[in-house]
């Protein structure tokens, strides 16, 4: 099968600051992988670069065996982005922020509201349908957000940390929506702060610092890495980055 | 900073400065300065001709000269008092450091204080400004009582302040916290408006009106007609003169008014400001009716319709350029009745230039300020279709606004009418096409200070647009020579083109 993501020696630089570099990652397809790194590590630049908002320095990005470098527009449409702040109007209300997104990637308007019906009540938003979403919380924008970013039923899912500002509830509630998403043959790449959502929620677990990938694999193999023992990803974590708190 | 720490000329020193470098960076901030300083240079320029002109002349207040100098100080106190409501509308809800002085050891007084007295500063700033620079010649010269003209903006500051305040919070009781913003924004807008409207009474009336006005007027500066003022109608300009009594009383009343708004409904104001968080809740009752609508055009179209009719107080700033239009629609349908002459072609050419404005304004608005820009990079939408859906959508709500005095035009004059359509059109799309080309991400809130265009294709938008108007003036006149202005301004808006790859390429740069 077709690996989701590929990126082959992916830089970038701001200025004379590398953000990434040299980066080599590759993404099973119908997994569901966590970036993890300390601030600044690059997380938010490399899957900015893979939704095409950020043109690489060099390198190559692969999205399901398509170039997207040389063709945005093919892979664009596989993907679905959602970054920590959502992307939201918030002079429209939840269907009609959702017909738009609809509208951007293409889907039958028919098919569209079906769609959107559907989503909304799933993620428990349909009381709210006709609300703008300028009063809604947090977690209701990132829940919105969520419902845009499946419209399209994209095969490449990339979150960047999903789960900021959500109460247990909500929390609880996208993290099943990203599980059903997987199990139904979707693709999810999510950064996060939270390591025991990645520890209990990814098959494998990237770690990311300084723009390029110190360590991957799934937990056991990372434990293996780091000398076989049993620690949380948390110690593995620290220990493989160094990042742990000074005294 | 030279004030003690918490003191109020302290804090109202940290409004300040936030208030200067609000959306400036340094070079716009050296800019700023340099404008501003040049501005005051040709004030005092300006000042010291006044101030020579007054030596040589015995000069005394009439009641004539009262009513003309308390008509001016009506007005501009209307444009402070419009800003003031704005202002204290927006004080209501946008926290900004409330909430971090708020839990400070600060007494909540001196924050308020401060805030309302930021907002009599802010309201009085550009009239202080204007006025200093032309009278601090004149008093140096040997008229130095003139300066009370200074203390009377100050004063009117604090009374359009306090009267503001008075205003955006009963608006708060009786309308709540949702509706106030935008009535207050949209309030403040139609004063302005009016104020301007005045001003184009003379335009709006008939001719045999006009004539008697004018008469009247001719009369009264000559002096062989004597106007009768009523009891202290004559106190701002013998205050603006420097006459202690006027000037002392007003001051005085100012303070108290101020001081009294101040004490006695601060605390009433941060309640309210707390109340006005999470306010926002918009509810449409109706649901949405059939089918999405299926593509990137008309989804996009549609959504940008939507986010800019519902922002109503954006509206209503871009709608006051259009009030330009009443006076005009006016003088045209007038000329055109009594019969064709220069100021029919004229006002058809002030149509198109409008018509450019507009557009350029609301395709500000639905191009450069996108709420979620990230969104549409990040989807496959063709960034033609986008840029085309949100052109139109600039063009459909100019488009509406023309259709009644292009209407009436085509009535009275249907070559002048054609004229004026196409060179609307033109000039719209014109502008249009120069906002996609040239677009460069900004936000909303800045809209009042014309967005963020580089300064240059404004200036060129605007060239554009004046030969698109003259063009349209000589169309509107059947001579051919429209064509060369025509040609022209489209050689200038094709000189300015960029492909959909530059222009991604500059948006990446920024």
């Amino acid at each position: 099968m077709t690996d989701a993501l590929v990126l082959s020696r992916l830089n970038k630089t701001f200025g004379t600051k590398a953000a990434v570099s040299d980066l080599d990652l590759t993404v099973r397809s119908g997994e569901l992988y966590a970036l993890l790194g300390p601030n600044g590590a690059g997380k938010t630049t490399t899957l900015r670069m893979v939704a095409g908002l950020l043109s690489p320095t060099s390198g190559s990005i692969s999205v399901f065996g398509v170039d997207a470098l040389k063709d945005p527009a093919d892979a664009k449409a596989m993907i679905a982005w959602a970054p920590d702040e959502p992307m939201l109007y918030d002079r429209l209300n939840p269907m009609e922020y959702l017909e738009f997104v609809a509208g951007l990637w293409g889907v039958d308007g028919k098919t569209a509201r079906a769609r959107a019906e559907e989503l909304l009540k799933w993620l428990g938003l349909w009381e709210e349908r006709t609300q703008r979403c300028e009063g809604f919380s947090r977690g209701m924008k990132q829940k919105t957000a969520l419902a845009g970013a499946l419209i399209h039923e994209p095969r490449l899912l990339m979150l960047d940390e999903p789960l900021t500002g959500l109460d247990a509830a909500m929390a609880r509630q996208v993290k099943d929506v990203l599980q059903e998403k997987v199990s139904q043959g979707a693709t999810v790449i999510l950064t996060t702060h939270i390591l025991e959502v990645a520890e209990r929620m990814a098959d494998r677990i990237g770690i990311i610092q300084h723009g390029k990938l110190r360590a991957e694999g799934s937990l056991e193999e990372l434990r293996a890495l780091a000398g076989g023992g049993r620690e949380t990803l948390e110690d593995l974590f620290l220990q493989l980055t160094g990042e742990a708190a000074q005294p | 900073m030279i004030f003690k720490a918490g003191s109020i000329p302290w804090l109202l020193g940290h409004e300040m400065r936030l208030a200067f470098r609000e959306g400036r960076n340094k070079t716009q901030m050296i800019i700023s300065i340099v404008a501003l300083a040049i501005g005051f240079l040709f004030l005092l320029a300006l000042g010291t001709g006044l101030g020579l002109a007054l030596r040589e002349l015995d000069w005394a207040m009439t009641p004539a000269a009262a009513a003309v100098i308390g008509g001016v100080a009506f007005v501009v106190f209307t444009f402070m008092l419009s800003m003031a409501l704005a202002a204290a509308a927006q004080a209501l809800y946008v926290r900004g450091d409330l909430d971090l002085l708020f839990s400070s050891p600060l007494p909540p007084r001196t924050v308020l204080t401060v805030r309302f007295l930021a907002i009599a500063f802010n309201v009085s700033l550009i009239p202080f400004f204007l006025l200093a620079g032309v009278l601090i010649p004149v008093a140096i010269l040997g008229t130095p009582q003139w300066l009370g003209a200074l203390a009377l903006v100050a004063a009117m500051g604090l009374m359009a302040a306090a009267l503001g305040l008075l205003l955006a919070m009963a608006l708060f009781r009786v309308l709540g916290p949702r509706r106030t913003r935008t009535v207050a924004q949209v309030l403040a807008a139609l004063v302005g408006a009016g104020v301007f409207l005045l001003f184009q009474s003379g335009n709006l009336i008939d001719r045999d009106r006009q004539d008697g006005m004018a008469d009247q007027i001719e009369a009264m500066i000559r002096g062989t007609v004597t106007i009768q003022l009523p009891p202290f109608a004559d106190w701002p300009a013998r205050a603006a003169v420097g006459e202690p009594l006027p000037l002392l009383v007003i001051v005085g009343l100012a303070v108290a008014l101020f001081v009294l708004v101040n004490q006695s409904l601060g605390r009433r104001f941060a309640k309210d400001a707390a109340s006005a968080i999470g306010a926002n809740t918009v509810v449409r009752r109706r649901a949405m009716a059939g089918d999405f609508a299926h593509g990137t055009f008309a989804a996009t179209l549609r959504k940008e319709l939507r986010v800019l009719l519902r922002d109503i107080a954006l509206m209503s700033q871009v709608l006051l350029r259009v009030l330009f239009l009443l006076p005009l629609g006016f003088i045209m349908v007038r000329n055109a009745s009594e019969g064709a002459n220069v100021l029919l072609p004229g006002g058809a050419a002030a149509l198109s230039f409008i018509a450019g404005q507009v557009t350029a304004s609301l395709a500000w608005i639905t191009i450069s300020a996108e709420e979620a820009p990230d969104l549409l990079v990040s989807s496959p939408a063709p960034v033609r279709d986008l840029n085309r859906a949100k052109l139109w959508a600039a063009l459909i709500p100019t488009a509406a606004l023309l259709v009644i005095p292009l209407g009436l035009l085509a009535w009275f004059a249907p070559v002048a009418a054609l004229a004026a359509a196409l060179g609307s059109f033109a000039s719209a799309w014109s502008a249009g096409m120069i906002s996609i080309w040239h677009q460069r991400p900004g936000r909303r809130a800045d809209f009042q200070r014309k967005g963020n265009l580089h300064w240059l294709i404004v200036i060129a938008i605007m060239i554009i647009q004046a030969l698109i108007g003259f063009a349209t003036f000589l169309a509107a006149w059947l001579l051919t020579w429209a064509i060369i202005p025509a040609v022209l301004a489209g050689v200038f808006t094709l000189a300015l083109r960029r492909s959909d790859a530059q222009i991604l390429a500059a948006l990446r740069e920024r």
